[in-house]
């Protein structure tokens, strides 16, 4: 049994940081971009937990929350325009928004 | 500290909130059954006098020392700047009365007051955590006015990419403050300019390029501007005008701050010979690609909301020039910049803003709508004139001294003028931008418009806006020590976390760099009898 030390809370962080980053930029269904962006905010939540617990401060922890509640916010306004794009055009696939060009 | 204090030290961020609060009520309690018009006048005025009596409340306070282990910091800098922002949220207020975009007049009113709250805490904010909750207060009500157009599938099309590009790169600026908390230890400028050095540890360069990312997509610098030039041409005209200025006022500062202030350390050097690893070679090359990319894509543009959104990409890598140079006046020169740019921006979507309800172009307007304005309205051309001149940094504009100082304090900060080629590249790209300047005016002045040309229709509101913008524009060129020297002493911060620079003798180096051009400038300006106060103040600050 090895205890988890600071390295490996940082390896899942940032490994659940690429995913949602290879998330945003490969999947075409919006929702599942949203949740990948959750999922980069999350891995920065994780990485600064793990630093506030090694680091012996509550500072980091106290981020966290401010940080949930701006990304329960984001998503609200996320999801509204997901829903004023799908009155207008029948889709929410990224491919589809197309209108404005070079 | 007693929550008191606190209220005093918010005053004015708290009067916004509750002027925004009040102006939804007013509208959804009391005036929903009121002709469109009506509203609309009686939300601006509830925001003209809110904002009103917080630039009083921010002109009598007096500066505070940091608040809360540096969460909250108030100086002369940043009350003028959130002066500034305020007077801009209230012109873009004014610009959309009588505009059909939306008929939600409370909540837009509302939405514009919340998103400058944000951006007068972003410019107050001395830690990450302030820093990134208040740059989120600004984005959010940004996302959903550039949707707030529901008639245009454009509308909502441009607010999507804002928000998909916009939350990605908070996602990233998120990161890289995590790491730069976990290395430092600590969440203010002090505490991470105390502990973080360059070389350390590798990572702190991944800390380096995440938060770099992040402010790069807020400012628009090539390669992260994508969202720019969709947001501009999509979003309604006035609250692209908030965006092109405000936010790039709140974002700047916060850029230069957080690299200058608390990143000291791992500044590195962009010298041609023998650069170093760091932020700078970072800022360096995102400055050369924006200004390359912005100005010469600016020329294909036909549409001018899309033209100003790649010149704004141009301006952007110019600023960034500012923040590179990593000193005091440097800072000053970028506060000066960024300033009258927002100003000069906001003046010419205000003209766009007219345009646009004139030619009744759903889908924003092009180029050749703008053909003989001059005889369908002089004012508003000659005010055009003034902006575009401006912004291709023509003498005596306040475009044109925004460059100077600013080329001058980058070819000052390195050793041995390292970043002389920079400063090249920037002039060769603005001779480039006149080429697209231009071709707005050409279309103002010399092309004939289709048929009859026929008066524009101004509203006395609008063209008093536009007026007072241009005559800003020309006063701040013609005595841009007023400002300067606004911003002088200002960076009692970042001297105290350690940015050294070195003592100023802006004319002789800038007689050094153009001699032949600085001389007549100098005298026909007045550059040179305004000298010696200008050296005096900055020589003061160090």
């Amino acid at each position: 049994m090895i205890t988890p030390t600071l390295q490996h809370y940082l390896v899942v962080s940032g490994l659940l940081f690429c995913l949602g980053l290879l998330g945003v930029l490969a999947r075409r269904n919006l929702l599942v971009v949203y949740m990948s962006l959750e999922l980069m905010l999350n891995a920065a939540n994780l990485a600064l937990v793990a630093f506030s617990h090694f680091n012996n401060q509550l500072n980091g922890q106290v981020m966290v929350f401010f940080i949930i509640t701006v990304a329960a916010a984001e998503v609200a306004v996320g999801l509204a325009l997901i829903v004023a794009i799908y009155r207008k055009r029948q889709t929410a696939h990224v491919e589809d928004l197309s209108s404005l060009k070079f | 500290m007693n929550y008191m204090e606190l209220l005093g030290a918010l005053a004015p961020e708290a009067i916004v909130v509750l002027t925004a609060l009040v102006a939804l009520a007013v509208d959804l309690l009391v005036l929903r059954q009121a002709p469109q018009n009506a509203r609309q006048v009686v939300a601006v005025s509830i925001t003209a006098v809110g904002i009103l009596a917080a630039i009083i409340a921010l002109s009598v306070a007096a500066p505070s020392p940091p608040w809360m282990d540096g969460l909250l910091i108030n100086h002369s800098t940043t009350a003028f700047l959130k002066q500034t922002l305020l007077v801009l949220a209230l012109v873009a207020g004014i610009l959309s009365i009588q505009s059909r975009f939306t008929q939600h007049t409370g909540e837009y009113v509302t939405l514009l007051l919340l998103s400058t709250v944000g951006m007068m805490l972003l410019v107050s904010s001395d830690n990450l955590l302030l820093m990134f909750v208040a740059l989120e207060l600004t984005s959010l009500p940004l996302y959903v006015l550039t949707a707030f157009n529901k008639e245009s599938p454009s509308s909502s099309e441009a607010s999507l990419k804002y928000f998909l590009i916009g939350s990605l790169s908070a996602a990233c600026l998120l990161f890289g403050i995590s790491l730069l908390y976990g290395l430092s230890g600590g969440i203010t400028w002090t505490q991470l300019a105390t502990t973080l050095r360059a070389g350390s540890e590798p990572i702190v360069y991944l800390a380096l390029i995440l938060t770099l990312i992040g402010f790069a997509f807020k400012v628009a610098a090539a390669p992260f501007h994508l969202w720019a030039p969709d947001v501009y041409q999509g979003a309604p005209t006035p609250v692209a005008a908030f965006i092109a200025s405000g936010s790039k006022i709140a974002s700047f500062y916060m850029f230069a701050r957080i690299f200058m202030a608390a990143l000291p350390g791992t500044a590195g050097s962009a010298a041609w010979s023998g650069a170093t690893p760091g932020w700078v070679p970072l800022v360096a090359a995102l400055a050369v690609v924006s200004m390359i990319l912005g100005n010469v894509a600016a020329i294909a543009q036909r549409s001018v909301k899309r033209l100003l959104a790649y010149s704004a990409i141009g301006h952007a890598g110019y600023a960034l020039l500012a923040i590179l140079s990593n000193t005091e006046q440097g800072m000053g020169s970028l506060l000066y910049y960024v300033v009258t740019y927002a100003v000069t921006a906001m003046g010419a979507f205000a003209v766009v803003n007219v345009i646009e309800r004139d030619v009744q172009a759903p889908n924003g307007e092009s180029l050749t709508d703008f053909a003989g304005l001059s005889r369908r309205s002089p004012l508003l051309s000659l005010c055009l004139l003034v902006f575009v001149l401006s912004l291709a940094g023509i003498p005596p504009l306040a475009g044109f001294f925004g460059k100077f100082y600013i080329f001058i304090a980058t070819a000052q900060s390195g050793t041995s003028q390292g970043l002389i080629w920079l400063v090249m590249l920037a002039i060769g790209t603005s001779a480039i931008s006149l080429y697209y300047y231009l071709q707005i005016l050409k279309q103002v002045y010399v092309v004939e418009s289709v048929g009859q040309p026929t008066p524009v229709q101004l509203r006395p509101a609008e063209s008093a806006c536009i007026v007072a913008m241009a005559c800003t524009v020309l006063i701040l060129g013609c005595a841009p020590n007023w400002l300067i020297n606004r911003f002088s002493p200002n960076s009692t911060e970042v001297r105290r976390a350690g940015v050294i620079t070195k003592p100023s003798t802006t004319l002789e180096l800038a007689a050094e760099i153009h001699p032949r051009i600085t001389a007549p400038l100098g005298t026909a300006t007045g550059l040179v009898q305004k000298r010696p106060q200008f050296e005096t103040t900055t020589a003061n600050a160090q």
